[in-house]
Parts: structure tokens; sequence; C-alpha cells
């Protein structure tokens, strides 16, 4: 059974907004604004799964100049040196430290996966029967970033905790 | 002092090794391993006097390297740097012989703070 999830858009919104401090905007010149749209669109996402105490995704989501972005900060690099290698980990990292927040937050007993990168849209990606239950949707610099939240509806078929 | 980074994230290694440099730790030897048995088979041969370790990582995660390391006689300082951290983990950490547990995303202010005290 999935509990009743008490992570909510604030405390997505918090976690966003440590990673951006820490890493992607160490200045604090370059925040995301939040847009709210959860139907912005995307290029390239990363996600976790989670299972066990509850289960669903948590899935990071940008444009590519704004997953090349993160990865030039990341790396300490310029924008024109970042590979696909890099994007790929970059993005990969971000689902693990976002659903790593999240895993802390949910009840004992949940398991974190190792991320799954695709270098194409969030709206190419399914995850049968699960329901978006939040998010954070935003612009970076004016690219789309956004992280959610999805919950399975049924957890029968999942691993086990 | 030989410090061995361990996390299958590339670019987490990287980002470890540069906060480690901003927070003053930059002269010391700093040694990579990409996933657990890595860390593990480097931690026996290359000797480091301290390992930061990820947690979820292939092959063996950071907690059974560390409980390897231990049953093997190996007492080097070991502690996490981890985007997970629940009390469920942290007491195993400590009840294992973890020196540390450091969450992600982290500053080098808190580098600072946990590795002075170890680093000098």
């Amino acid at each position: 059974m999935s509990v009743e999830v008490e992570v909510d858009e604030n405390d997505l919104a918090e976690m966003v907004e440590q990673v951006w401090e820490s890493y992607l905007d160490p200045e604090g010149v370059s925040p995301l604004m939040q847009t709210y749209d959860e139907n912005q669109p995307s290029e390239v996402h990363s996600s976790v799964s989670i299972t066990g105490s509850w289960n669903g995704h948590v899935v990071y989501a940008s444009s590519r100049a704004a997953a090349q972005r993160a990865a030039a900060a990341f790396l300490a690099m310029e924008l024109d040196e970042v590979s696909e290698e890099d994007i790929s980990d970059t993005l990969g990292e971000l689902a693990n430290i976002v659903g790593g927040n999240v895993k802390a937050m949910l009840p004992p007993g949940a398991q974190l996966s190792l991320p799954q990168v695709v270098l194409a849209p969030e709206a190419s990606a399914r995850f049968p029967n699960t329901e978006r239950i939040s998010g954070v949707y935003g612009l970076w610099e004016g690219e789309p970033v956004s992280i959610s939240m999805w919950q399975s509806s049924t957890d029968t078929k999942e691993e086990g905790a | 002092m030989k410090i061995l980074i361990a996390d299958d994230s590339r670019v987490m290694r990287q980002i470890v090794v540069r906060t480690l440099r901003q927070a003053g730790f930059g002269d010391h030897d700093l040694v990579e391993a990409a996933d657990g048995q890595e860390a593990f088979d480097k931690t026996t041969a290359e000797q480091p006097d301290l390992v930061i370790s990820d947690w979820n990582m292939p092959h063996m995660t950071g907690i059974e390297v560390l409980r390897q390391l231990r049953a093997a006689g190996n007492n080097v300082k070991f502690g996490f740097v981890t985007s997970e951290c629940t009390p469920e983990m942290k007491t195993a950490a400590e009840a294992a012989g973890s020196a540390f547990f450091i969450v992600k995303p982290f500053t080098a202010e808190r580098f600072d703070e946990v590795f002075a005290p170890i680093l000098g």
C-alpha cells in the first residue's frame, strides 16, 4: 500500500532552491522563476524510481539549453565545452539529488533506483499507472525546467520493499 | 593525506573534488572510484587516509563497502556524501563505523565544517 504522500510543491520548491544555491546559481543571480505551467515543453529528462513505502517516480525535465547550462555549472566549464556525456551525467545527478531528498521525506522503507536519463522530451516518457501529484515548473534564464513527482496508482506489481 | 572519492556519477565526483578545493583541501592526493566494488578494491590497494563515499552505487552500495572494509579489519576513516538521508540510513552508517554524513546538495562551508577536524 502506498501511503498518502507527504511531499508537496513547497517541499519540492525548497529542494530545488537548495540545488540552485549549491550548484546551479551559487551567486544567487539566476534562480528558477516559477511559472506554475505543468505543460511547459521539455527536450530532455531524467528520472529515479522510488519503491517501498511509496511507489512512483521523480522526474527532472528541461530544455536542452538548460541542461547544457546545468552541466556547465556542475562541471565548472564553458557552455561550448559541454559534451553530450556531460549533459547526460548532469541530468542523472539532478534526478538523483532531488529523488534522494524526496526519499528522505517519505516513511521508512523506501528504496531509490539509480537514475535513468533520456535525451528526449518528458512528454515521450510513459510511467504506466501513475499520476502526477506535484511539481515545480519554471524558467531558468528563460529556459524551461521542471521537477515533478508521479505516484503509482497500483503498486501491487511494483517491487516489494 | 590521500583521499578516495567514490561515486558512480562522474559529475558528482568532480563536484566533490571542486568543493574540497574550495574548502581549502585541494592539496591532498585525490583518488576516484566509480562504483562500490572499485571503492572497496582501491581502498584496500591504495590505503587512503579518508574515504568519501556515495551511498547508492552499482555492484556494492556505500554501506556495503564500509561493512566489508571493517569486516576485513580495515579501519580507514570513512563517511558518506549522499542525496539520501533517512534516520535509518544514518543509524546504519554510524553502526557500521561511519565518521560523517553529508547530504547533497552541499556547500564548501559544509565540507569545511566536516573535514577541517579530520584533515586539519
